[in-house]
């Protein structure tokens, strides 16, 4: 953590995923640091960095728009250069960590390299919580996928067999053992068979 | 094609190969989809990644072992330009051609008032003529490019320099991203670009912008795009490199052959690559171009296979290098027979060939005295690319 006497470190944060953006950037403020922009959509982001020249700019490494900062550090030596030109061989572990959690950094020349690695640990911390939270929310996502159709797989089951539901999940559930497939595939290959031979109407 | 399937190599672990999702990706997809990497046994994972600055961090960092890249990458990431000094090397080059240059339908109209013939708005004569007449404090045009290190700034930046505008002073260069090119175009940020196809052809057809020039016009025949590599993966995996490198050659042939565009686009378009319409492809691989107010023929010329496409020239490493010192991206170096050589390996792409060795006759390389004054002969423009391109070397007599 940065003393407080220490020269406060200004970062823009550019990322078009809000929810994430949000918890990174009060991470940073709890840490001591002052995010004084963020961006979600870099249409005018060279002008912003010019307007507000921040110590640091922090952008998603899918961002599409980075290419823009590498130009913008060409261009004069005050404007933000890429991290990795920073990276010498003792410390190049924090940016492999930041470009594998999916955080990129920009940082201009003669900023506390101390303040930028701390600055970096936030990001990346967050970035993982993020990564991890979204990678539980799609497993949920998927898990009621298959409850759907599966669910819809037995109803059709039952329409056309006359059967009661134990009777259609036991149906299922045979197929997919005697095929060496996962339930939900037996269960979308039915409905589309069904569909092609209306029978789902 | 699935006893094949048995023959993977090395423990299981895929190369990851980065690709951008452009119309020159089309190798890599197609070496996946049609089943040319597993069929020389290699297991390759394909990472649609989002700019190049990520494709260079990423194969820095052994994240990706390869990728597709600009030709000027490999030469940028080993001299440490723009980046962390990270040696990469390529042994096979993807495309040739393929960028074109293209202004929004103002700046075309503006520029009608100074031309004598459509030839002046092409050669920017006419753009020469009106920033002269501009007053000094109205705003500079704005052209962009897809990035600092690429063929698209150095074609771009040549072009305005043969007509006298001084790419640095007269105009501002911007980078933006292809994909994003057209609206920006559109909606008036920039006045024009050079980018890759099919993003010419569209400002044409959408009523956007007018092409004038292509890359090919520009250079002749010059490498576009190369498969790139970590150089310290190269070396500990040289076997499936070469495996990569013939993979890549079949389906640099399959990309060629016209009649399996149909399939070709099909492919290229789903989401997991180009994520387009077919519409929007089309211009890229097609000598048909849209109909627009112009009545000269703008084919890119996008070229993938065949030797003299896909083998290494360290002579054009040589001129890329003195596109970087040119433009001031490269303070100055002493050995540029031997980066060149280092970067473009064409040893390796004869090994996985199974071509004859080049021996030591190297006729690319610059005596000692050019070697001297190389960079700046080239930045004065008394060298020049060959009007043929590449392969015919280069033009040592410009005036």
């Amino acid at each position: 953590m940065p003393s407080p006497l220490e020269k406060e470190l200004t970062v823009m944060l550019v990322d078009n995923e809000p929810a994430r953006a949000a918890i990174v950037e009060q991470a940073m403020i709890d840490s001591g640091y002052r995010v004084i922009r963020r961006l979600e959509n870099a249409k005018n982001l060279t002008e912003a960095v010019t307007e507000f020249q921040p110590d640091m700019v922090i952008i998603d490494i899918e961002s599409p728009d980075r290419d823009m900062l590498e130009n913008m550090s060409r261009l004069t030596k005050d404007n933000p250069r890429p991290i990795v030109m920073f990276a010498e061989e003792d410390d190049s572990r924090h940016v492999e960590a930041a470009i594998r959690a999916g955080v990129s950094a920009y940082v201009v020349d003669g900023v506390n390299s101390g303040s930028v690695k701390a600055l970096l640990q936030v990001a990346i911390a967050r970035f993982r919580e993020f990564q991890a939270l979204r990678l539980e929310l799609e497993s949920v996502k998927s898990q009621l996928e298959d409850r759907k159709l599966i669910d819809k797989a037995k109803g059709l089951i039952m329409k056309h067999q006359k059967c009661d539901e134990p009777a259609a999940y036991q149906a299922l559930r045979k197929l997919a053992m005697d095929r060496s497939q996962r339930m939900t595939d037996v269960a979308r290959n039915i409905i589309s068979v069904m569909e092609l031979m209306g029978g789902s109407k | 094609m699935s006893q094949m399937e048995t023959n993977i190599t090395q423990n299981g672990a895929p190369v990851r190969i980065g690709f951008i999702p452009l119309i020159d990706c089309a190798p890599f997809v197609i070496a996946q989809e049609k089943g040319f990497f597993l069929k020389e046994g290699v297991n390759v994972e394909l990472s649609k990644e989002a700019s190049w600055a990520s494709i260079r961090d990423k194969v820095a960092f052994n994240i990706l072992d390869g990728a597709h890249m600009l030709a000027s990458m490999p030469i940028a990431a080993s001299l440490g330009i723009g980046s962390i000094k990270a040696a990469m090397q390529t042994s096979f080059t993807v495309s040739h051609n393929g960028n074109g240059i293209t202004i929004g339908n103002a700046l075309y109209e503006e520029l009608k008032h100074y031309a004598a013939s459509s030839l002046d708005i092409r050669t920017g004569v006419a753009l020469k003529k009106m920033l002269n007449s501009r007053s000094a404090d109205a705003a500079p045009l704005r052209f962009a490019v897809v990035y600092p290190y690429s063929s698209h700034n150095y074609q771009l930046r040549d072009w305005l320099c043969r007509a006298g505008v001084d790419s640095d002073k007269d105009v501002q260069i911007v980078v933006v991203p292809p994909v994003k090119m057209l609206n920006s175009l559109r909606q008036g940020d920039i006045d024009g670009y050079c980018v890759g196809e099919p993003w010419n052809s569209l400002a044409v057809e959408q009523g956007v912008g007018h092409m004038l020039v292509t890359g090919y016009e520009i250079w002749g025949s010059t490498p576009e795009k190369v498969f790139g590599v970590n150089s310290a993966w190269a070396e500990q995996n040289q076997e499936v490199h070469l495996s990569i490198i013939r993979a890549l050659e079949k389906a640099c042939l399959w990309v060629d052959e016209p009649s399996n565009q149909t399939e070709l686009l099909s492919i290229l378009s789903h989401p997991d690559y180009l994520n387009c319409t077919l519409e929007q492809l089309v211009y890229g691989f097609s000598a048909i171009k849209p109909k627009g107010q112009f009545d000269w023929p703008m084919e890119a010329y996008q070229r993938f296979s065949g030797s003299v496409i896909n083998k290494p020239l360290p002579s054009y490493a040589l001129w890329i290098m003195a596109q970087m010192y040119r433009w001031q991206q490269l303070g100055g170096i002493r050995s540029l027979n031997k980066v060149a050589e280092q970067v473009y390996r064409q040893d390796l792409y004869n090994k996985a060939l199974g071509l004859p060795e080049e021996g030591e006759s190297r006729d690319w390389y610059l005596s000692a005295e050019e070697e001297a004054t190389w960079l700046d002969a080239v930045a004065a423009g008394k060298i020049r690319l060959h009007p043929d391109g590449i392969l015919t070397g280069f033009d040592k007599s410009v005036k």
